[in-house]
């Protein structure tokens, strides 16, 4: 029932743009069916970002609940205390869950399922950077395992921006270095060491969350910090490239799941 | 014996997943008449059982164990304290359990499982009491600093039997446990020497042979279902559901019985019955041992 994908280094994007970075491609792994007790689940690994992700229902929805006629998408984000390099409370992350609700519902026909709720839930077991976008992409396949409908596949893939909004001067000591001013986490995390230590070192961060099938449809946006109108074009192209192939691996994933089972 | 035989008519007619669903004890019962299981285990055999350890970087010392569907992930993190007055020359050992929603659909965001709190204190007795680590060992400089040792075991995904998941991944996970090198700096404080610094050091580093635990024995554990005159070992999570009495027991590398656990039930365990136990768990300790032995010399070839 298993079915892994380890993604081919094609699936690098512009590994041009960063000659000195080529490193060995961290592991990436994406599969279906981690938890056995969940109407579906899924498991990333993008370097050292660990993920897995559990989809519960269609179940009834809470007796407090008012009557809808849509169905309900109730979404929760954890941490493990041993995720990140200094122990913490291993508490949920009430942003990470408001924002993976937004990027998923859109994506999901509620009106498939009245009067009932699905609940994704995710559990970080290693922060290695770029963690939201690793889980809204395995919530997606999680969700597909499951059975739930939807209008596509979404992924997401955010970009770091490092160099620009620097004091006057201290510019010029990262001129030979523009290439790497998108640190492209691929698929979000880590090329080549995007891992939470840089992204502490962040200036300014862009995350894509969209579906592809037929047109690329956006689901959510989100950029911080200062940028500018090129760098913002470049950095959506860059993010909307790397969807589109993030997007063709998770869709191999699952086939290969479905091929794996009629056996 | 009428209603069983009405059952048993209908069991003919029924589609067996209705039948299961329906009549769940009659279902295992038919089973066990047949001494197997649905899952096509013998009573007395466990499930499949596997074990990783070095499974997440960012502790000091990890491991995932399977048993069946049953996943547990058990990391450690070490951290320097001040130890107490009473014992200046001891470490210490946390060890928490948690339940996440993603494990089991019973359990819900900001209710934890009841489960849980269970299993944490009977790990804990079980762990501290065996004697398997010596607190001693943890200790760095007398009456100065000490260890913390922060035991996290994760449930991934719950399919019955969870204690004996989470002990199996536990003790592999100390059992993979390296203790960081630390030094003292000119302040007499301890403080974690990075691995790129080692080399270059000035004060000898205070722990420089003590990296690995020493682990003087380590417990395995079997729980079994007491139904019946029926012994079903390694229930899963239907079962356990199904037939309540349950029976752990923990035994120690010698075989010494380290706990007997038998959390009430409507069954009422006889010796002979406590004995068969004893008997199978015996068995599983053999075979938990290998698995575990197996992972350690895995992990050394890589």
């Amino acid at each position: 029932m298993f079915c892994s994908t380890i993604l081919t280094p094609h699936a690098l994007i512009h590994l041009h743009l960063l000659p000195s970075l080529q490193a060995p491609a961290p592991r990436k792994i994406l599969r279906t069916g981690a938890v056995n007790s969940a109407s579906g689940s899924a498991y990333a690994e993008f370097g050292n970002t660990k993920v897995i992700v559990s989809v519960f229902g269609p179940r009834e929805s809470k007796k407090a609940m008012m009557y809808s006629d849509v169905g309900r998408l109730n979404c929760n984000v954890s941490y493990t205390t041993f995720a990140t390099p200094v122990r913490g409370q291993g508490s949920d992350s009430k942003e990470f869950s408001s924002i993976l609700h937004k990027a998923l519902e859109g994506a999901i026909i509620l009106d498939s399922f009245p009067k009932t709720t699905v609940d994704v839930f995710a559990l970080v077991l290693e922060s290695g950077g770029s963690d939201l976008p690793v889980v809204i992409s395995c919530a997606s396949l999680a969700l597909a395992d499951a059975g739930i409908m939807m209008y596509d596949l979404v992924a997401s893939v955010s970009v770091l921006k490092i160099g620009l909004g620097l004091p006057f001067g201290l510019g010029y000591a990262f001129q030979s270095l523009e290439a790497r001013q998108f640190w492209i986490p691929e698929v979000s995390s880590v090329v080549h060491g995007v891992s939470g230590e840089e992204e502490s070192y962040q200036d300014g961060s862009l995350m894509i969350t969209c579906m592809h099938l037929l047109v690329m449809r956006i689901t959510q946006l989100t950029i911080t910090g200062e940028w500018s109108t090129p760098k913002i074009h470049e950095a959506m192209e860059l993010c909307l490239d790397a969807c589109s192939k993030l997007g063709k691996i998770m869709r191999l994933c699952l086939k290969e799941t479905a091929s794996a089972s009629q056996e | 014996m009428s209603s069983t035989n009405t059952s048993s008519d209908l069991s003919s007619e029924m589609e067996v997943d209705a039948f299961r669903r329906l009549f769940p004890l009659r279902f295992h019962e038919r089973h066990l008449l047949e001494s197997i299981r649905p899952d096509a285990r013998p009573l007395g055999k466990a499930r499949d059982t596997s074990l990783a350890l070095g499974a997440v970087a960012s502790a000091h010392g990890s491991a995932l164990a399977k048993i069946g569907c049953t996943t547990m992930l058990a990391a450690i993190k070490m951290e320097v304290m001040t130890p107490t007055t009473e014992s200046p020359d001891e470490g210490c050992i946390v060890i928490d359990f948690h339940m996440p929603p993603i494990c089991s659909p019973i359990v819900r965001p900001g209710r934890p499982a009841e489960a849980a709190p269970v299993v944490s204190k009977q790990l804990s007795d079980t762990i501290l009491s065996s004697g398997m680590i010596d607190l001693k060992e943890l200790s760095l400089v007398s009456g100065k600093a000490a260890w913390m040792a922060y035991l996290d075991i994760y449930c991934l995904d719950a399919d019955g039997a969870l204690f004996d998941a989470a002990l199996l991944s536990a003790v592999a996970a100390f059992s993979h446990l390296e203790i960081p090198v630390v030094s003292l700096n000119d302040d007499g404080r301890v403080v974690v020497v990075s691995e790129e610094d080692a080399g270059k050091l000035e004060k000898e580093a205070v722990n420089k042979e003590k990296r690995k635990l020493k682990l003087s024995t380590i417990s395995f554990s079997l729980t079994c279902i007491l139904h019946k005159n029926y012994i079903l070992a390694d229930p899963t999570a239907e079962e356990e559901s199904i037939m309540e009495t349950l029976m752990t027991v923990v035994l120690d590398s010698s075989f010494q019985l380290v706990s007997l656990y038998k959390p009430g039930g409507p069954v009422l365990a006889c010796t002979s019955a406590i004995q068969d136990c004893v008997a199978l768990t015996r068995q599983r300790v053999k075979e938990l041992q290998k698995i575990l032995n197996e992972a350690i010399s895995d992990m050394e070839v890589d």
